[in-house]
């Protein structure tokens, strides 16, 4: 009975509040849209890191024709050069940093290129001749890439040491300010939404006096009173939290497919990660409907 | 049943208090006329019962409980034994005669099948048999009274609190609610109508308490009561 009792108000409520309750499934949509994207920005984040972390590599370039680097003043990498090189490699000094090392010729090398770029016409005009061999190198730990930087930058025949990391930390920043603009905005939005949800709730409660000054008088408790009130700021929060799941599946689902296909390496998330996020947005906007329309009774709902 | 020990309400420190020493013992079953002046603090006494505001000095004791010492979460306990009507009725004006008294029932958490017993019957001793699905606006004065006087009783309290309920009505039409209220009383409820309707209170005949600028200054036991009309006459003449 008190159940459909409290049904029953609640949908009176919200019709005659229509206005005030689309507007807060609107701000609340909008708001938990920009939540869900920081949270799966961040997660983004770990995941590339997860899984590029193991597989970056330090590459030290070799000497070709054409480098200009000073270790390269005296031409191409000479067969000496490239021994005393590997033995620094294995020496004792460097091998506790180091994990795997790989050489690349200059014919391995084209092949990869080609790999690459295959379908681009700039691949027909390189040659092997024109690309450095490599030592590439897995670390124990790829935080440590100065000590092989410092070992070889100098050395003669070495073009240069390159850090792969380096290109992935610059793309986890631009991706950091994206996860950290729309965290902004998600603030911003979750303060507006619960200014929005304490109105709305006050209109409610102004326009519900004389049902709730019955009650009152004929000593209905306070949660029955104060209940419909709540749980009508939580239904329009959570309306908008699931409109918000929808739009972010629909933007992982497309837009990360149409990502993966273009670039196949990147590892990007899938609608999967959702499952985090999705509970999330539901938790903290009735979390946030529901202070938001306790505190505005204490104020404005005598009980 | 109700129990004022030398209770003051002060409002507005201002201002004179609304009720001032104020000693006042209604027993069980008994039917009490509160009268007095617009601003006497007829309106106060009735708040304090229902711990709608606290005394500012002295106990007010309901069913033998000091109401000060009821915790706020028992608050609505203490309102399910009373029931009050007021002069303007306060109905739901989109729900039915039915549904304004199911009202009652239903946000304490009483049972459908409960409702659909308890009501009709209630209406009947309201005299409203038959009127069950009209709106309150197809209703005359004395009839939504009559709804407003079923709601209050409907989940059977000890007392029955009225502030003015004949305020807006003719006096053939007062007169009936005046008899729902003798028969709610004859029926064991104790009975406060706070009223400046003298033809009503010399009528009944029952227990007078007159109120003047918040201070008990009579009390009969089947009283009578000269109304401001003719007080004002009198202090004129
Ligand atoms: N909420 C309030 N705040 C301040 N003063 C109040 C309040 N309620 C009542 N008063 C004052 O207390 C005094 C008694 O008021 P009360 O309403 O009890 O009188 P009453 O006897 O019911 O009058 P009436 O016959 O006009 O209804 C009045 O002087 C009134 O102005
Ligand atoms: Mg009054």
């Amino acid at each position: 009975m008190r159940f459909a009792f409290v049904l029953g108000e609640i949908a009176s409520g919200m019709r005659r509040n229509l206005v005030m309750v689309v507007s807060v499934v609107l701000v609340t949509f909008i708001s938990l849209t920009f939540v869900g994207a920081a949270g799966l920005l961040q997660l983004q984040i770990n995941q590339m890191k997860g899984y590029w972390y193991d597989r970056v590599q330090v590459a030290v370039f070799l000497c070709v024709e054409n480098s200009t680097s000073e270790s390269c003043a005296s031409g191409p990498v000479t067969d000496e050069q490239r021994s005393a090189i590997e033995a620094k490699l294995n020496s004792p000094e460097l091998s506790p940093y180091v994990d795997t090392v790989e050489y690349e010729s200059q014919d391995q090398a084209l092949v990869h290129f080609r790999e690459q770029l295959a379908n681009s016409p700039i691949v027909e005009a390189v040659t092997a001749e024109q690309l450095p061999e490599s030592f590439r190198i897995g670390l124990v730990d790829p935080e440590k890439y100065e000590v092989i930087s410092e070992a070889f930058s100098s050395e003669p025949g070495v073009d240069i040491v390159s850090d792969q990391r380096e290109y992935l930390e610059e793309i986890f920043g631009y991706i950091n300010i994206a996860s950290l603009v729309a965290l902004g905005i998600a603030v911003v939005m979750s303060v507006g939404a619960i200014l929005l949800v304490a109105t709305t709730i006050r209109l409610s409660a102004f326009s519900r006096r004389r049902e709730t000054g019955i009650m009152r008088l004929v000593g209905a408790s306070k949660a029955i009173i104060q209940l419909p009130f709540v749980l009508e700021g939580v239904i329009a929060a959570i309306l908008g939290a699931a409109i918000a799941s929808c739009t972010l599946w629909a933007v992982l689902r497309y837009g990360g497919e149409w990502l993966s296909r273009e670039y196949p390496q990147m590892g990007f998330i899938s609608t999967q990660e959702l499952l985090l996020v999705i509970p999330a947005l539901f938790l903290l906007g009735a979390l946030l409907a529901g202070a938001s329309s306790l505190l505005t009774l204490r104020r404005y709902l005598k009980v | 049943m109700i129990r004022f020990e030398q209770v003051t309400k002060v409002y507005d420190q201002k201002s004179k208090p609304a009720l001032d020493g104020v000693s006042l013992d209604v027993d069980r079953g008994e039917f009490v006329f509160l009268v007095g002046a617009s601003g006497s603090g007829k309106s106060t006494f009735i708040r304090l019962v229902l711990k709608e505001d606290r005394a500012t000095r002295g106990a007010v004791y309901v069913a033998g409980q000091n109401v000060a010492n009821i915790p706020s979460w028992r608050v609505p306990k203490l309102r399910r034994g009373i029931g009050v009507v007021f002069q303007d009725f306060r109905l739901l004006p989109n729900k039915s005669v039915f549904a304004n008294v199911a009202f009652a029932m239903q946000v304490i958490g009483k049972s459908r099948a409960v409702i659909r017993e308890t009501v009709p019957e209630v209406l009947k001793t309201v005299g409203l048999e038959g009127k069950n699905n009209r709106m309150p606006h197809e209703l005359s004065g004395g009839e939504q009274q009559r709804v407003a006087i079923a709601r209050a009783i409907v989940n059977k309290p000890g007392i029955l609190l009225a502030d003015e309920p004949t305020g807006n009505l003719d006096p053939t039409t007062s007169m009936g609610i005046m008899k729902v209220l003798d028969k709610i009383n004859q029926n064991g409820t104790t009975v406060v109508m706070a009223t400046h309707d003298d033809d009503i209170v010399n009528t009944m005949r029952k227990r007078v308490v007159e109120l003047r600028d918040g201070c008990v200054v009579r009390d009969d036991a089947q009283g009578i009561y000269i109304g401001e009309t003719t007080t004002t006459a009198a202090a004129a003449g």
